[in-house]
């Protein structure tokens, strides 16, 4: 979102109408705001529905309790070793989907043949749970972080993987004859033609994978026992602490914004040169 | 800037490498060269395992040659397999889990007690609880009955029949229902179930909350009873018995501890669980009799055959160490 002017300043061609400086301005103030807006709102909800008593604050404590519970947990060296743990299992397992997605995708997107080969293996594969993979994961690695990244990677993989060969299916078949007459090479095709068309399509599989990944390594972590957030969620269930329970749920949906923020940060920089991206700026 | 990056590459991928070699490790390696046996232990981060966690502050692992490390992960589900498969060293088990898994062909073999009940009603750590106002005013009155339980065709079903019969109902009628025991005072308040099987710190929550106990379910099963056990994998004790012996010894020298301190068992509480401060005053202990009871055991596995969890009742002699 604070990317947006910067974006506009940098794109090569705005086309630039009279009141569209304005716009982006607004969208850069108006979004963060009706955004906190809609926190500060729900935060009252919560903090209503207890202390009204729809439902009983021994099991959902009002929000406030909540924030001062993990206020008091962020001053603490274990939580932010935790939010470690569970950053690492996303990062490197999102880090791993995502490389072998896009090689796989790219080759076998340009093998046809191959890929037909393999599309009902795809998708039989592809709507398997990843949670139930969780006693695969135990059996090999225990509590392992490799347990955590077992579960991330097979969610996350197919997400980009797809994304990719709908991306490789989309090339232009007139831009691809075109460079082929000009000789381009199988690399040089690949790296002019099918590369930018297939970006649109790969920023939104990481998008949707990194969000998944969050998930996944904090139930990983709940239901498996490897060291972060889910983790401190479980002992604290089993130490029958509601508040810490609570808190520490809030702390991964914070982690949550935070990273879908910065990967749409990330998406407009990387497609800033996309009409997705440069109509959303100058429109 | 391409050397550091490449460097960084092989440094990560050196790491990766040596870490996944130390999985493999077997009991006997010696990282740290400090002339200790590295041992993993699996627990759940509950009150019955405070006197491990007691032992290994103390010393008295280190002072008979282990190096413990302790895993709180996953419940009894996963620590099963992981001791079998040689992952986890030694672990924390209900004694019905055990039987239960012996019986299916599982080489475990327990090596220490893990918990026992104190035998008294009034103060057990566990206990069948029923809403304030509740109509069921004993064990029998559970015929017909909803009841919470943690896990199904486990300790919880076995003891709490166990407890209709001995009060003169009839077990057969009672209904019982899976859930997590952090759940159930809210179930219990909310009417969802008539009667649960708690275990502290939720018994001590529910009571607060109004709670009657009904029924001390481990007390009427036999007033010795192990609820709990530590365990190891039959491998490990053909390969290294003198380490499963200097478990086996720290582990009884932790229980007697722990029985002689009780305020240091308590105070242990906060360093691996999160229990209100507040709440640990009042909550209640098992005993940490460093004996396994064998009679008790055999009662036990009687009511398993009796309810149909296992077809006969497990050779204690080469189930206990």
């Amino acid at each position: 979102m604070t990317a947006t002017p910067a974006t506009e300043s940098r794109a090569p061609d705005p086309p630039a109408p009279a009141r569209s400086p304005r716009r982006p301005a607004r969208d850069g103030l108006g979004r963060p705001l009706l955004g906190a807006l809609g926190i500060l709102a729900f935060l009252g909800l919560w903090e209503a529905v207890p202390r009204l008593g729809v439902v009983s604050d021994r099991y959902l404590p009002p929000a406030t309790e909540v924030l001062v519970a993990l206020g008091a947990r962020a001053t603490t060296p274990g939580f932010w070793a935790a939010v470690g743990d569970t950053l690492a299992g996303w990062a490197l397992g999102l880090a791993i989907a995502f490389t072998a997605a896009v090689v796989l995708g790219f080759t076998l997107g340009a093998l046809p043949r191959i890929r037909a080969y393999t599309t009902s293996t795809v998708d039989f594969l592809r709507p398997i749970p990843s949670v139930a993979l969780i006693p695969l994961a135990v059996l090999l690695y225990g509590t392992d972080i490799r347990s955590t990244l077992l579960l991330v990677v097979y969610a996350c993989f197919w997400l980009i993987y797809i994304q990719v060969l709908y991306g490789v299916a989309d090339v232009d078949p007139v831009a691809e004859q075109t460079a082929r007459s000009y000789g381009l090479g199988r690399l040089a095709r690949v790296r002019h033609v099918v590369w930018p068309t297939t970006l649109p399509y790969l920023m939104t599989g990481l998008r949707l994978a990194a969000a998944v990944a969050l998930i996944l390594s904090i139930t990983a972590q709940l239901v498996i026992g490897s060291p972060g957030i889910g983790r401190e969620i479980a002992v604290a269930q089993s130490s029958g602490a509601v508040e810490s329970v609570y808190a520490l749920i809030v702390a991964t949906g914070a982690l949550g914004v935070v990273i879908n923020t910065g990967v749409r940060v990330l998406e407009r920089r990387v497609l800033r040169w996309h009409t997705s991206v440069r109509g959303e700026a100058t429109a | 800037m391409k050397r550091p990056l490449r460097t960084t590459a092989l440094a990560t991928a050196a790491t990766l490498a040596v870490a996944s070699c130390g999985t493999g490790a077997r009991t006997t390696d010696d990282p740290d060269g400090d002339g200790l046996t590295p041992v993993t232990v699996g627990v759940l981060p509950i009150t019955a395992v405070a006197p491990l966690y007691l032992g290994v502050e103390r010393g008295l692992f280190e002072e008979r040659g282990l190096d413990v490390t302790i895993e709180t992960g996953g419940g009894g589900a996963t620590t099963v397999p992981r001791v079998v498969s040689g992952e986890l060293d030694f672990a924390f088990g209900n004694v019905v889990s055990l039987m239960i898994a012996r019986e299916q062909g599982l080489p475990l073999t327990m090596v220490a007690n893990g918990m026992t009940t104190t035998g008294d009603a009034d103060t057990d750590y566990s206990a069948l609880v029923v809403p304030p106002d509740s109509p069921i005013q004993s064990a029998a009155d559970l015929e017909g009955a909803t009841v919470a339980i943690d896990n199904l065709r486990n300790i919880g079903d076995t003891s709490v029949r166990n407890s209709v019969r001995v009060g003169g109902g009839d077990p057969t009628d009672v209904d019982f229902v899976e859930l997590a025991f952090p759940d159930m005072p809210g179930a219990l308040s909310n009417g969802q179930v008539d009667a649960a099987w708690v275990v502290e710190p939720f018994l001590s929550i529910s009571l607060a909350q109004g709670a009657t106990p009904v029924a001390a379910n481990f007390v009427d099963l036999h007033p010795d009873l192990s609820i709990a056990a530590y365990f190891t994998g039959d491998d490990l004790i053909g390969s290294d018995p003198d380490t499963v012996d200097a478990f086996s010894e720290a582990m009884d020298a932790s229980l007697d501890y722990a029985t002689d301190h009780p305020d240091e068992t308590a105070g242990v509480l906060t360093s691996f669980t999160e229990i209100d401060p507040d709440l640990v005053e009042d909550l209640r202990w098992p005993r940490f009799p460093s004996e396994i009871d064998r009679e008790a055991l055999e009662t036990v596995a009687a009511l398993m055959v009796t309810d149909g969890l296992i077809d006969s009742a497990p050779d204690l002699d080469t189930m206990i160490r």
